[in-house]
């Protein structure tokens, strides 16, 4: 039952993905209509706590995790082209700002805090390497993570001479609105930094850096913005997802994996539109929960990172822009042949 | 147009932000209260439930993988195979013996994983049981879970003291296996005295197991008059520890400890050996108390120290477990090491199957399903196991740890092949060797 539930609550969220990219597309005809569609979509997720089942929202809240790493990731690399690898870094600043101030702050505090740490931190990064590019920027990004992972360590060893830190819980109701909350957020974000010149300068960065510079674009200036914008909302999520890990150290807040997943996740639904992102997070998310669970009874849990595997080689292989790349494909077909609709990047 | 339509998110957004701050925001641990027993009422599937399920999320895959699957995994399949042949656990409510089915969910070693599919077996599957995660800081997160859902909590491989401080306001937790203070560093420093070790140096992993194991040794080595000459702590995903030995080598101590998981402690023995690093006293843990390091190193083990500890003469009951454990995973440890016994750990299966005889005993005596019930004869009643007498000490109307009475031992060593226990002296089963005798030639 949960996986029909939470698979149509991710539907309706790449339905809202696929609402934003619609609005800043050129096809202007019954936007009306399907923003009434959108307001019924994000209800039925909201509501889900009330009609699921007790685990649905804990579900859908890994599932929405995943889902604004993913896009907030692509917020950034995907127009640019800059491969950044310092999702986990952002996310694991979050993940211990929660752990320092969640047993004397509301959520909604060390959440903002979270994110706004992770923002900072991304200005100051993004400050002295965004003039690196290609394989120096992301070697850079990923080595950021280390880095904060083993000055916390060495700080909780020899400074504050803790063994980690517990985190005070969250009711799993509260976490699942905030969770859906940040998304919100990071929906309309997205939406207005593709439709200023902001965006349209970001997009000519990863086009042709050199001609973006000549024509007057503050390139490093819009690469930092931007890349510490998506360090916010990893930042804020991370801050929520503590309250669910009960118990952190450097280890599991700065663990590589959340770098690399959702990476494969943008790259699986096709990072060129802001929906891709999201049937990635979402697919793999409730994969993962098939393959470690159902298949587990079977004694085939162990074999998921096999069918992750498998799976992301054959859809570099056979969809290279993603899932969004053969919809589009499709489309294209169904409308015999006639041209594909230009979208913005996220 | 456009911007009328964005004020449609950003009313949800409005919506969102206040639906959620309205939502309980108390940051606040739930603490379910101690429960008190009551008069267990008819259950409602009397006619319909054909089986008691116990449900885990344990390290299929991933790096705890290789603590897991030595530890309580083969234990619990050993524990329910063995119940279901006698015919299931008889349930007083339900007037019959019920078979036990076993739900094991791969929580790929990863903390938020293991928290969600815990939860998962609560509220999704509503498992009537559940069984612990593996290593000490996946207990420390699942413990206040299973808590707040008011179901008993049987440690597993793992326990520290930062837990032990929580027990009062965890009444539904039972901890199982003996730690760092609890009395494993005490129980060596008094044999480093008794042998008159004066200076120590060791190393450990950068988790909640390591830093504790280190705080608790130079405490206790402090308090003892023995002097920590080289401490360093490694991350947990460290493979060359050659610094680390060179520099432990150049301290001088007489004594050195390595509190490390597997494979890291494999790797610490294999690079001491080759830097020719062979103090009076070596002490490798956890990894040093499985077969499996024997496997690796054979007669090369000779004299090296570990944590636990048990071993076939413990006692007969611990004799049996041994069969028991050959019968299961002999097949696989003679494929993979040559050796019948390659999946024994002479640390913590003795305490984890005496738990889990506990509790089953627990749930019989108890006649229900019902877990305050089944929590309340746990903390006041006395079963035998193959660990003898066996009872949790219950503190402050809270959760409990296996009685000190209870451990077969804290301290143990390999003395031609047997990983004998030599310390506390009450429990040892052969003299300890010291100092260390020299690697044999290879």
């Amino acid at each position: 039952m949960q996986y029909l539930l939470t698979s149509i609550c991710s539907l309706c969220m790449v339905y809202s993905g696929w609402f934003i990219d619609r609005l800043l597309g050129k096809e202007k005809r019954g936007k009306w209509l399907t923003s009434g569609v959108l307001l019924l979509t994000l209800a039925l997720v909201a509501t889900l706590p009330v009609y699921g089942t007790s685990y649905a929202p804990i579900l859908m809240t890994t599932i929405i995790l995943y889902i604004i790493l993913a896009v907030s990731w692509t917020m950034f690399s995907g127009p640019t082209g800059y491969m950044s690898l310092a999702t986990a870094a952002f996310f694991g600043v979050g993940i211990y700002t929660a752990a320092f101030m969640a047993g004397d702050f509301p959520p909604p505090v060390f959440i903002l805090v979270g994110g706004a740490a992770s923002f900072i931190l991304a200005l100051g990064v993004g400050a002295l390497t965004l003039r690196l590019r290609g394989i120096y920027f992301a070697i850079f990004t990923f080595g950021l993570v280390e880095l904060i992972r083993h000055v916390l360590a060495f700080i909780e060893l020899h400074v504050t001479g803790t063994r980690g830190r517990f985190v005070f819980g969250v009711d799993n109701e509260t976490i699942f609105y905030y969770m859906l909350g940040v998304f919100v957020l990071l929906m309309i974000t997205a939406y207005f930094l593709n439709r200023s010149k902001f965006g349209l300068a970001l997009r000519s960065i990863g086009e042709y850096e050199a001609a973006a510079a000549h024509t007057g674009v503050n390139v490093t200036m819009v690469k930092i913005v931007t890349f510490a914008v998506s360090a916010f909302f990893m930042g804020a999520v991370g801050a929520i997802w503590a309250t669910k890990l009960h118990y952190v150290d450097p280890g599991i807040a700065f663990n590589p994996l959340f770098t690399f997943i959702p990476v494969l996740m943008a790259i699986f639904g096709g990072m060129g539109l802001l929906y891709g992102p999201i049937i990635g997070a979402a697919f793999f998310t409730l994969l993962k929960e098939f393959l470690t669970t159902t298949l587990a009874k079977y004694g085939l849990g162990e074999l998921y990172m096999l069918f992750f595997g498998v799976i992301l080689v054959a859809a570099i292989l056979f969809m290279p822009n993603g899932v969004v790349g053969v919809i589009q494909r499709l489309t294209q077909k169904w409308r015999k042949g006639g041209p594909v609709e230009e979208h913005a990047d996220t | 147009m456009s911007k009328r339509l964005l004020l449609i998110p950003l009313a949800l957004l409005l919506v969102f932000s206040l639906v959620a701050v309205s939502c309980d925001g108390d940051a606040d641990v739930t603490t379910t209260p101690p429960p008190t027993e009551t008069t267990v009422p008819p259950p409602d599937d009397y006619d319909t439930r054909t089986s008691i399920v116990i449900g885990a999320a344990r390290p299929i895959s991933g790096p705890l993988n290789m603590i897991g699957d030595y530890a309580l995994g083969p234990l619990l399949d050993i524990w329910v195979d063995q119940i279901n042949a006698a015919g299931g656990l008889y349930i007083d409510e339900y007037d019959r013996a019920l078979p036990v089915e076993l739900i094991i969910y791969d929580d790929t070693s990863d903390l938020g994983t293991m928290t969600t599919l815990l939860e998962r077996l609560i509220l999704e599957d509503q498992v009537d049981f559940i069984m612990p995660p593996c290593s000490t800081a996946f207990l420390y997160a699942a413990a206040p879970i299973a808590n707040e859902h008011g179901y008993i909590f049987l440690g597993g491989e793992g326990g520290c003291t930062t837990l032990t401080a929580l027990l009062p306001d965890l009444p539904y937790v039972f901890g199982v296996l003996n730690y760092s203070d609890y009395h494993q560093i005490p129980a060596l420093a008094d044999l480093f005295v008794e042998w008159g070790v004066e200076t120590v140096a060791y190393i450990y992993i950068a988790d909640l197991h390591g830093i504790e194991y280190a705080h608790t040794s130079e405490s206790e080595f402090l308090l003892r008059g023995i002097q920590v000459v080289y401490s360093e702590g490694v991350p947990p995903e460290a493979v060359d520890l050659t610094p680390q030995l060179q520099a432990a080598m150049n301290s001088g101590a007489d004594a050195f400890c390595a509190y490390t998981y597997p494979p890291i402690s494999i790797f610490v023995y294999g690079q001491a050996m080759g830097l020719g690093y062979n103090p009076d006293v070596f002490v490798i843990g956890p990894g040093a108390n499985f077969q499996f390091y024997y496997a690796a190193f054979g007669p090369m083990t000779e004299g090296l120290i570990g944590f636990g500890a048990w071993n076939r003469q413990t006692s007969p009951e611990a004799n049996a477990l041994v069969d028991l454990m050959v019968a299961a995973t002999g097949d696989a440890g003679l494929a993979l090491y040559g050796d019948e016994e390659g999946f024994l750990d002479w640390w913590g299966q003795l305490f984890y199957y005496g738990a889990l005889q506990f509790f089953e005993q627990a749930i019989v005596e108890a006649g229900t399903l019902d877990q305050a019930v089944i929590r309340g004869v746990m903390a006041t009643s006395t079963f035998d196991t193959c660990l003898g007498p066996t009872w949790f000490d219950m503190r402050d109307g809270g959760g409990g740890l296996l009685a000190l009475e209870c451990h077969p031992g804290q301290v143990g060593q390999w003395q031609n092949g047997i990983y004998e226990v030599i310390g506390p002296a009450a429990n040892a089963t052969a003299d300890a060797i010291y100092p260390k005798p020299p690697f044999p030639a290879p």
